[in-house]
């Protein structure tokens, strides 16, 4: 029989009345992968700061290795064993890795001088620890994402860590560094670590986990060894809802429709000699890893890259995309990369946000707008698309990560495009509404729309797309349809 | 070997000890003046005050934010130092430390509006540095003082003086550069041997993981306004001194080029990022060619469009080295193709 490393029972915090925790309860064995699974706001990040020390509990009890404590703060958390990987991983960006990997322990052990020396054996040590090779006098500014979370890892460990926990580790790495990632986390698990791996993504919680935990609106939903769990109940304890899968795919040829969007070796600073005919009412996939010029393809055909070779057809007349206006005009919607600095304007209330796109076809005589006809366009996106709102009149910065990306949407259909680009369409945005997204997605390609997925996500791919093209170091490598499009042909062609 | 020299040519110092150069060279040629005893010390003379002025400048930068009251809290607290040493005939020592008490007083409620109600450092140093202007000339009346008379005495002794036998203009250099001397001393171990020091790169770097890693961040980023207000109370008694007379109206104005002689030296308006290497290359680079112009024969308003010139191309030369360097996007894409 296995010790627990953490028992923590019946766990309540509230906040000014907001029920956070409804009395929580998690058990973690010593030496497991434990996954802590629920949808944004379930509150996941709120029971990671009790366990942590940060909040204190209003209720409940915590056991760290068999001991428990009354007053959990955070240097006893840190003494413990405990030690958590922060989504921006806590470290600065300014200073070396040396004194990053040092600075936390010297400080914890109330040293006044600093010992350069010193920190380089323990910066030296960390790295060791998980063979990290790194140039220690780098700053960390200029690191990798991935990099920075292995600075993040090697720093935990080196407080004799027993359980390491990780806040969605995976959001901002390719598929790649997620390999490399996981191979990490075996590795220490070979050592007796426990790690808690708080995540909502599927594969990767059924691929590195021994035993999962889902919570949902502040309350145990389900914990099981992973063995237990499968897809539909995953998404099923997640969400609360049962979901109709996402609609079929026409299981027709394309070819024969309408040409809607056609490049011809279309080639820009990022990517070159890239063809592809997207037909009415195809869903089509372009799969590339980070840098593969994916993204550069998608700023292309909309107008924020210019291209230095090809041509562009558009219902099969050739089209100079200048600039975002002109794309707009010819009927070309990009939903950005990152909605959070290229989307949305995130304080604005909501109803400006989709109204934004159309404020031209809106204004009434010399350019008057009306902030009734704003708020009727808007109201009439937020029921159609389902963006889960009282008041639309609030700032976007109030919604949730996939309420956002369908503010996102929503201003994009508002154009009434013939031709929809979405780029990594549900980044960050929990099940329920990457489901909502896909369902909406399928529905506007049967109305005839034409819709292009620029993504890494190969899951998400395979499971919407008609068709896909991968693209790797900004060249063409490859195009899959039908049966073929499937996971485990997109992961073969694309790693 | 290789990667070090590589690593001085990407720092801003470098761009700017470069710049330096070749001011002096083409200063030389014209003038032939440049490489002379009397001058380089006037260059080193002139530079005191305004180096001392930059320590303020560059803690407010790499803890949190502009700090623009350093000239007239030390016009404030060297007058009260300079009129408390008069009424009492005080000794140096005592004059120094009302200054310097007085100074960190102001500080605090600097640090005070900005810590505790989190107002921008900006805003609220731009209020302070009002309040002290009105304080001196409308309760005070400042005018121009005598110094009190020990450090007055003191002011008159130069620690080594230089005469130019072909154009016979001698310089000296004054005590105070022995102050300069000794702050920057303090300041580098301080800010690079002390975990208080690092703490205030840390906080600029990042607040919320210096939070998380243990540090008091109100409690630094307080200090840092306290210590800035004895650090401009030191920098203003060196002025009166230097000038053998406290005179209230020369102190404002100062900060302008004195923060463009930070940001020149490459410190980072954002935070987090800044040495004393470069406060003092930066400071000695605007000094030089404030000074240096009339060797040419320009016009003094000419100078002004020069200066101008050279923080606009110096400032923009190290916004673009930072953000090269804070683009991982770059970093990674070259990595993978």
């Amino acid at each position: 029989m296995k010790e627990n490393v953490l028992c923590v029972k019946g766990i309540k915090k509230s906040f000014g009345g907001v029920h956070a925790l409804k009395g929580v309860d998690l058990t973690i064995k010593k030496g497991e992968i434990h996954c802590l699974a629920g949808e944004n706001g379930c509150g996941k990040s709120t029971i990671i700061k009790v366990i942590s020390g940060f909040y204190k509990p209003d209720g409940g009890t915590i056991e760290i290795d068999g001991k428990e404590y009354a007053n959990l703060n955070t240097a006893e958390a840190i003494s413990a064993g405990i030690q958590v990987i922060y989504q921006d991983f806590s470290i600065f960006p300014n200073l070396t890795v040396m004194e990053n990997l040092a600075f936390n322990q010297v400080l914890a052990e109330k040293k006044k001088f600093v010992n350069k020396k010193e920190y380089r054996k323990i910066a030296e040590e960390a790295v060791r620890k998980i063979n990290f090779n790194v140039d220690l006098d780098a700053r960390v500014e200029s690191l990798s994402v991935a990099d920075k979370q292995l600075i993040a890892i090697s720093r935990a460990l080196l407080h004799n860590a027993k359980l390491i926990i990780m806040d969605e580790p995976t959001t901002a790495l390719t598929s790649k560094e997620v390999k490399r990632l996981f191979a990490i986390i075996n590795e220490l698990k070979k050592e007796g670590i426990t790690i808690l791996f708080v995540s909502h993504k599927l594969d990767e919680v059924f691929e590195i986990s021994d035993s999962i935990t889902i919570l949902r609106s502040g309350e145990n939903v389900h914990s099981c060894p992973i063995q237990e769990m499968n897809e539909e109940k995953f998404t099923y304890y997640m969400t609360g809802r049962n979901f109709d899968a996402v609609p079929e795919k026409e299981k027709i040829s394309f070819e024969e429709r309408k040409s809607m969007l056609k490049t011809e070796n279309l080639s820009a600073p990022g990517f070159e000699n890239i063809s592809f005919d997207l037909h009415e009412g195809e869903v089509l996939g372009i799969v590339g890893q980070l840098g593969s010029g994916r993204t550069e393809l998608s700023l292309a055909l909309s107008g924020m890259l210019k291209p230095f070779a090809g041509s562009i057809f558009l219902e099969g007349k050739e089209v100079r995309l200048n600039s975002v206006s002109e794309a707009q005009k010819c009927g070309i919607a990009l939903v950005p990369e990152d909605r959070l600095t290229e989307g949305l304007f995130l304080p604005q209330p909501i109803y400006k946000n989709i109204s934004v796109t159309c404020l031209d076809a809106l204004a009434k005589m010399a350019g008057v707008l009306k902030e009734d006809d704003e708020k009727t366009l808007s109201q009439s996106w937020v029921d159609d698309i389902g963006v889960a709102t009282k008041d639309h009149t609030l700032p976007v910065s109030t919604l949730s990560g996939g309420n956002q990306q369908k503010v996102v949407l929503a201003r994009c259909l508002a154009t009434k495009p013939k031709v929809l680009i979405l780029n990594g369409p549900t980044v960050g945005v929990d099940i329920g509404a990457k489901y909502d997204i896909h369902k909406l997605l399928r529905g506007l390609a049967k109305n005839g729309m034409a819709v292009l997925v620029v993504s890494d996500d190969v899951a998400e791919v395979s499971a919407l797309c008609d068709r896909a093209i991968i693209m790797k170091a900004g060249k063409f490598a490859g195009e899959l349809k039908g049966e073929e499009l499937n996971n485990e042909n997109l992961y073969k062609v694309t790693a | 070997m290789d990667k070090k020299i590589k690593k001085v040519v990407k720092q801003t110092e470098f761009y700017i000890l470069c710049i330096i150069i070749v001011f002096a060279v083409i200063i030389q040629i014209r003038s032939g003046q440049f490489f002379t005893s009397n001058n380089l010390m006037d260059l080193v003379r002139s530079m005191i005050v305004p180096g001392i002025y930059a320590l303020c400048a560059l803690l407010s930068f790499v803890s949190t934010g502009a700090d623009v009251s350093f000239p007239l809290i030390a016009a404030l607290s060297a007058y009260i130092a300079v009129l408390a040493g008069n009424t009492w005939s005080l000794g140096v020592v005592p004059v120094f430390l009302i200054a310097v008490i007085t100074g960190c007083l102001i500080g605090c409620i600097n640090g005070f509006f900005i810590v505790r109600y989190r107002f921008n450092s900006l805003i609220v140093t731009l209020g302070t540095s009002s309040i002290c202007s009105g304080i001196l000339f409308g309760a005070f009346e400042a005018g121009r003082t005598e110094l009190p008379e020990k450090l007055y005495a003191l002011s008159k002794v130069n620690i080594a003086t230089v005469k130019n036998e072909s154009s016979g203009l001698g310089s000296a250099l004054p005590g105070t550069f022995i102050i300069m001397i000794v702050l920057y001393a303090a300041a580098y171990f301080i800010l690079n041997y002390t975990m208080v020091g690092r703490s205030v790169y840390a906080l600029g770097g990042d607040e919320i993981s210096a939070e998380r890693a243990g540090i008091n961040v109100k409690k630094v980023r307080f200090g840092v306004y306290v210590v800035n207000g004895g650090i401009a109370a030191i920098a203003g008694l060196c002025y009166a001194m230097m000038s053998y007379f406290y005179m209230p109206n020369e102190y404002a104005g100062a900060e302008m080029l004195v923060i463009a002689a930070v940001i020149l030296g490459g410190t980072r308006m954002s935070g987090g990022i800044g040495t004393l290497k470069g406060c003092l290359l930066g400071t000695f680079l605007l000094t030089m060619v404030s000074n240096s112009l009339i060797l040419f024969g320009i016009s003094v308003y000419w100078e002004k469009v020069v200066v101008g010139a050279i923080i606009i191309i110096g400032t923009a030369i190290s916004a673009m080295q930072a953000q090269r360097a804070s683009n991982p996007f770059a970093v990674r894409r070259k990595k993978e193709a």
